[in-house]
């Protein structure tokens, strides 16, 4: 059983890096990497400043993982060293002398309108794929921070407390102040220490990173009394937590009243909650309405066999299969804004207001039940004719007690194995319902990503949804073999 | 009753002229080997039981009438959604339905009457050749994994890898990388669609061959071929066509999602979900734009839904009581 879940692990990862590889491979090089500036409103403000165009460019080609982007400043102060003030200089020995190496690398070189030099070297799609990788994970460590303006920092991980008074493991040196901490929202104890980094967005949420686009929050600053470690109190949105190094040359004098270290640059509380929180609440609402009307219906149907619940309930359950999500999203919408005037946009009343949320909670539910009803039907149906319920029957038991307590218990089993990818892809949202109703969660992310030609957005989502479908799937047959000992995923002798 | 019994007792010997009465009938050695079992034809009781069920046969009207309509009406309207010949007059925009324009007339001029039957042509090009292909390839693949043992190890590895990609994510960025167009639209809907119907086969042709009677077939020295064709096609047939009838809805479904989206056809293409997409801001003001592509949509999904499961029913041997 052990050897059959790393094999399975194993073979999940090789497949999870198979998919981004050639997702990767497939868009770096079908898709014309100037289709990123489509949707840019900068880019037509530079045509007619050629050095701005090119570093602008090629800035963004570098960061999007194209290629590498060296201006002479920066090729000077990688390699040149203690001559790096004579390399600097236009037409430069220094200079021609690192081109010579370079070259050699394959970077090819260019002078700029100024006479100042550039050079670049396109990454093949395969490097590309492997600098995602490289990249991905990330773990934070007392090393991390190198400023030249603060060379005697102390590097060392300690224990300690926040500023709520509670044990923390906190760091000097490292990008964040605290590498684990815990706090009174889920799931209660935070990891800084490892961060996923997918690469950056572009054109939309321009030069942010993507795992802060999908989980920092949405809306306004939401501001309350904070006391800095200072002792200054002020009304601020700060997430004190969240804090990491600042470089000394970036502090102002505010930094300087509020903290006594360089780790000032903290992100903000929101008002509303990340796509990633909005995708989940809605899902897992969804979720659970839908068991609550999917389960007895199912039941119902199977109890009453050819009788008139069952029969429309099969009616059902085919218009629900046949009709297109997106003609019966509508139609219900037209239902819940007609009859009980519920809002037909979620931004309309927003996060705060409870109107909101009913129709495309109700919505999703409803679209999911179809699936649960007709196979737990087919499940109990099966169960219905075998010993043990003959059995029950024998004993005395009334037809519903033994629908509820002996055939509902073993028909269930089947759907334990879909419930962990259930409640985990919720993450990836809705992508119609989401749209049609225009709520910012994830579900309109790779839509809005594909239509932006957002390329790095689109191979982040694909890890991210692919991982999490494999991993889910996964952990769906380990819990079923939890839930029935009958069931064994390794299979011992011919099994055919 | 007694005087019967008395007269053959009463002439016990045959006499000549009773003899030309009778003739002399051989063994016939093909009367022999004939069963006696009614007269039975697998597809006359397919349809006999088919057309038993007077609302699949409502559907079929239906689903003929949007079929045919959607191939011959576009021959004659000449509908090009990339031209606009009425866009300068004023009068002819945003029409409500009338005798003129039966399903009434959108921001340029263009009769939807003639915008929806060449949107739907599109649409079910592309769920009849998508499904097409999803299940004659999956149908071969599917009979050839249930069949061999070691082609069950490859392809089982593959399906698993496949299996776990969300289809809608497979589908979206697949699009993206491909390119917006019909083509390419088909090709990404069957480009691993086929591997579900290839396993959903490979379980039942694993389930079918080993049964008692085919077992018996063999040992009675019935060719492989016979077996096919009379023992375990006549199970696969309502197999195949339960499977058809999901795909060609969910196909559709498909394509008025990704088109709805922004991601499926482009604008030089009409369907049934590029109409959506484009008429969903007229939803107030002229609803008859936004409802009649959706109600469309929906009737020729549930309709051609419908027809497949009752011939599914039909066409399953075990349905047909004589």
């Amino acid at each position: 059983m052990r050897r059959y879940i790393w094999g399975r692990i194993l073979r999940s990862i090789l497949s999870i890096f198979l998919v981004v590889t050639l997702t990767i491979v497939m868009i770096y090089t079908n898709i014309p990497r100037k289709n990123v500036f489509k949707n840019d409103s900068n880019i037509s403000k530079l045509v007619s400043r050629p050095d701005d165009y090119i570093s602008y460019t090629y800035n963004i080609y570098d960061r999007l993982g194209y290629l590498d982007y060296m201006t002479q400043n920066d090729l000077c102060r990688l390699k040149a060293g203690e001559q790096y003030s004579s390399c600097v200089q236009k037409g430069s020995a220094v200079y021609a002398a690192l081109q010579k190496e370079y070259e050699a690398k394959g970077y090819t070189f260019n002078l700029f309108t100024t006479g100042y030099g550039w050079c670049s070297r396109d990454f093949s799609p395969f490097e590309t794929a492997w600098n995602f990788f490289a990249h991905l994970v990330q773990v934070d460590n007392p090393n991390y921070v190198q400023d030249e303006d603060n060379p005697n920092i102390e590097r060392k991980v300690y224990f300690g407390t926040d500023s709520n008074g509670l044990p923390a493991l906190k760091c000097s040196g490292c990008e964040h102040k605290y590498l684990i901490y815990l706090n009174g929202s889920f799931p209660f104890i935070h990891f800084n220490i490892i961060t996923l980094h997918y690469g950056y967005s572009f054109p939309d949420y321009a030069g942010q990173a993507i795992e802060d686009v999908i989980s920092d929050g949405q809306g306004e600053y939401k501001q309350s009394q904070v006391t800095f470690e200072t002792g200054m109190t002020s009304y601020s949105a700060a997430d004190l937590h969240s804090c990491r190094y600042k470089a000394t040359s970036t502090l102002d004098t505010l930094d300087g009243k509020k903290f006594n270290d360089n780790y000032a640059d903290c992100t903000n509380y929101f008002t509303d909650p990340s796509m990633v929180s909005t995708s989940y609440l809605f899902g897992i609402l969804s979720l659970l309405l839908a068991y609550i009307i999917a389960v007895p219906a199912g039941v119902k149907m199977a109890q009453k066999k050819d009788k008139w619940q069952d029969k429309l309930g099969i009616v059902y359950v085919n218009i629900m299969i046949a009709v297109p999500s997106l003609a019966f999203i509508y139609f219900v919408k037209l239902i819940g804004n007609n009859l009980f005037q519920l809002p037909d946009k979620f931004p309309i009343y927003g996060f705060g207001d409870l109107r909101s949320y009913i129709l495309p909670i109700v919505i999703l539910a409803l679209l999911s039940t179809s699936g649960t009803m007709i196979w737990l039907r087919r499940f109990m149906v099966d169960q219905a004719s075998s010993d043990y319920v003959k059995f029950a029957k024998a004993k005395g038991l009334s037809q519903s007690e033994i629908f509820r307590r002996h055939i509902l218990r073993n028909a269930i089993i089947p759907f334990v194995n879909s419930l962990p990818s259930n409640i985990i892809l919720c993450i990836s949202g809705a992508v119609i319902t989401e749209t049609v109703f225009s709520i910012p969660g994830m579900g309109k992310m790779l839509p809005d990503a594909i239509k932006a030609s957002n390329n790095s957005v689109i191979v982040a989502l694909t890890f991210l949804f692919t991982a999490l479908s494999i991993f889910s799937l996964l952990l769906g047959d380990i819990l079923i073999t939890f839930v029935d000992p009958r069931i064994q995923l390794t299979s011992k002798g011919d099994s055919r | 009753m007694s005087e019967t019994v008395s007269t053959a007792v009463e002439n016990p010997v045959e006499t000549p002229e009773d003899e030309n009465l009778f003739v002399f009938v051989p063994l016939e050695a093909q009367a022999s080997e004939h069963i006696a079992a009614p007269n039975y034809s697998y597809w006359r009781s397919v349809f006999r039981r088919f057309f038993s069920n007077k609302v699949a046969i409502a559907m079929l009207i239906i689903s003929g009438f949007i079929i045919v309509m959607s191939i011959v009406q576009p021959m004659f309207s000449g509908y090009d959604p990339s031209s606009t010949p009425h866009i300068n007059e004023f009068e002819t925009h945003f029409n409500w339905p009338n005798a003129t324009y039966w399903f009434g007339t959108d921001k340029v001029g263009n009769s939807l009457w003639d915008v929806v039957w060449a949107g739907t042509r599109n649409s079910l090009l592309i769920a009849f050749v998508a499904t097409a292909i999803t299940t004659v390839l999956g149908v071969v693949v599917g009979a050839f994994w249930g069949y061999s043992k070691k082609a069950d190890v490859v392809l089982l590895e593959v399906y698993n890898v496949i299996y776990n990609i969300p289809y809608t994510l497979f589908v979206m960025v697949m699009m993206y990388i491909l390119g917006r167009g019909i083509g390419t639209l088909i090709f990404t809907l069957s480009c691993t669609s086929w591997l579900g119907t290839a396993y959903f086969i490979r379980v039942q042709v694993m389930i079918i061959r080993d049964r008692e009677y085919n077992l018996a077939s063999r040992c009675l020295g019935t060719s492989t071929w016979n077996i096919i064709k009379h023992n375990v096609l006549p199970f696969l047939v309502s197999v195949i066509v339960t499977t058809v009838s999901r795909d060609l809805p969910s196909f559709i479904s498909y394509e008025v999602f990704l088109s709805y989206l922004g991601i499926g056809l482009t604008q030089k293409t009409a369907s049934l979900g590029r109409m959506i997409q484009d008429y969903a801001q007229y939803m107030q003001s002229s609803w008859y734009l936004f409802w009649i592509p959706v109600t469309i949509s929906a009737l020729i999904s549930v309709s051609l839904y419908i027809v497949g499961q009752t011939m599914a029913d039909a066409s399953d041997p075990k349905t047909h009581m004589i």
